[in-house]
């Protein structure tokens, strides 16, 4: 399979993506602060949405970084240590936004149940992108910090730098916990298949009565079930990420790991457009959804099959592993 | 015996051959088997245990006939994974308590299936034996997949 892009076209997408967690939090801050001015709940609503799809983008923005460190490994005028300060930092605002992502789909998916949001889950996702701007906030400083040397003179420049405290959280720690301990790996990847398989099953009870195969009950009682999804999710997002930890190399240069990215991506906004799917909310058990509703249940399936396809094919398609 | 089928042409050609029709897509058609099955004995096991409450009982049989489907695929691929791997699987234990687990399993949703859905109308009681057997059915699919992952990493 030829490759979809090589070290250097992944530390160009770094820098391409790198902004986007960063301005997409704070937009994201911003509107749902203008959702109470305005006492807006739509707006609210709005502000989970962007929410979720930039926890959602913050994945390749974080996987492509290890790719950039690869590539910039051992050039001259740049410090090891900042490029493990900013992975450290890195590493924890990406935990802090895929929490904040989750609160956010759970607030919207409550809102789709029960008409409208509750304050506590407002509340929760406020707090939590308030701390998630200030993570990636430090994350991006310290990113500067690797090659700007324009930035050094500044009067700010360092100042939440390597060794102004103690980070976090430690990506080498989680590598050498995974590496060192042998029974980590294969109980990851026993959960990954379980939470897998967790995943479809719900993506298959809710789409295939989209697609009309499974008839005789309501899409707002499948609805119900889509919290088990994302719990497969987590699962397998907590899984995955010990293995890129773990062995990072194996998989920025695999471009079977490439595709699996790219169809995660689409598979993600396509449950968020799930999640949030006003067409068939309505839908009472015997009926047939719209066309829009076909479709959105065929690529679910179509691409979480993708997915996996892509995921099982790690070792073969590619880099050896 | 075993040592015949591992040295067959047929195992021969699944485990060396460079095309990625062979090894890799069994294993991965295995692994959507595995997905499909167990996802559906899932679902039906929630919804006994009483998530997704509005969900109509009767409305989900279908899922059985995506696990038999998938359990075809699956025995099908699996005794390809067998016979490649012959000499090594068939005196391992851990591959034998993984075809009990399954055969548990799947002994389970054929009773899970008498006892909740066939021949029944709605609204459908979901009996305290029901619940125990969607149990029994949550931790052999669980234990049957730690069991099968298990085998690409001990021994």
């Amino acid at each position: 399979m030829p490759t979809l892009a090589n070290g250097a076209d992944l530390a160009h997408l770094h820098l391409l993506l790198n902004h986007f967690p960063t301005i997409g939090t704070i937009l994201g801050l911003g509107l749902l602060l203008l959702s109470f001015g305005r006492r807006n709940e739509h707006l609210k609503k709005v502000s989970f949405e962007v929410l979720f799809l930039i926890a959602l983008a913050t994945l390749p923005v974080y996987v492509s970084g290890n790719a950039a460190a690869e590539a910039l490994k051992g050039q001259a005028g740049v410090s090891a240590a900042a490029i493990v300060a900013h992975n450290d930092a890195a590493l924890g605002s990406f935990i802090m936004m895929e929490i904040t992502g989750f609160f956010a789909w759970l607030a919207l998916w409550r809102m789709r149940r029960i008409g409208r949001l509750t304050t506590g889950l407002t509340y929760t996702v406020l707090v939590l992108t308030v701390l998630t701007v200030a993570a990636v906030s430090r994350a991006a400083l310290l990113g500067g910090d690797i090659r700007h040397p324009e930035i050094e003179g500044g009067q700010y420049a360092g100042l939440f730098g390597a060794g102004s405290g103690p980070s976090f959280i430690s990506a080498l720690a989680i590598k050498n916990f995974v590496l060192q301990h042998p029974f980590v790996w294969p109980t990851c990847e026993t959960l990954h298949f379980i939470g897998m398989s967790l995943m479809f099953g719900v993506l298959m009870i809710v789409n295939l009565r989209l697609l009309g195969w499974l008839r005789g009950m309501s899409f707002a009682s499948v609805h119900r079930l889509l919290p088990f999804g994302l719990m497969g999710f987590g699962i397998n997002f907590i899984t995955g990420m010990f293995f890129f930890i773990a062995a990072a190399e194996q998989y920025t240069q695999n471009v079977a790991f490439h595709w699996k990215v790219v169809f995660l991506m689409l598979a993600g906004v396509n449950y968020l457009v799930l999640t949030v799917y006003d067409e068939a909310w309505a839908l009472p058990a015997s009926a047939e959804a719209p066309l829009s509703g076909k479709l959105l249940g065929g690529s679910a399936l179509v691409l979480s099959v993708c997915v996996m396809y892509f995921g099982r094919m790690l070792p073969f398609i590619g880099n050896a592993f | 015996m075993l040592t015949t089928l591992a040295q067959s042409a047929f195992s021969t050609w699944l485990l060396s051959s460079n095309s990625i029709w062979a090894y890799p897509t069994v294993l991965t058609l295995h692994t959507f088997g595995m997905m499909v099955l167990v996802g559906a004995a899932l679902m039906i096991d929630l919804r006994l245990l009483g998530f997704g409450r509005g969900i109509p009982v009767t409305s989900i049989e279908r899922l059985f006939r995506v696990m038999w489907g998938a359990f075809a695929l699956n025995a099908v691929t699996g005794t390809m994974l067998f016979i490649a791997d012959a000499d090594k699987r068939g005196p391992d234990p851990l591959f034998w308590t993984k075809l009990t687990l399954v055969a548990i399993g799947l002994v389970t949703a054929k009773m899970i299936k008498r006892g909740s859905f066939d021949g029944h109308v709605e609204p459908v009681v979901i009996t305290g034996a029901a619940r125990r057997l969607a149990v029994v059915s949550l931790f052999a699919w669980t234990a049957a997949i730690t069991a099968g992952r298990l085998l690409a990493y001990v021994g």
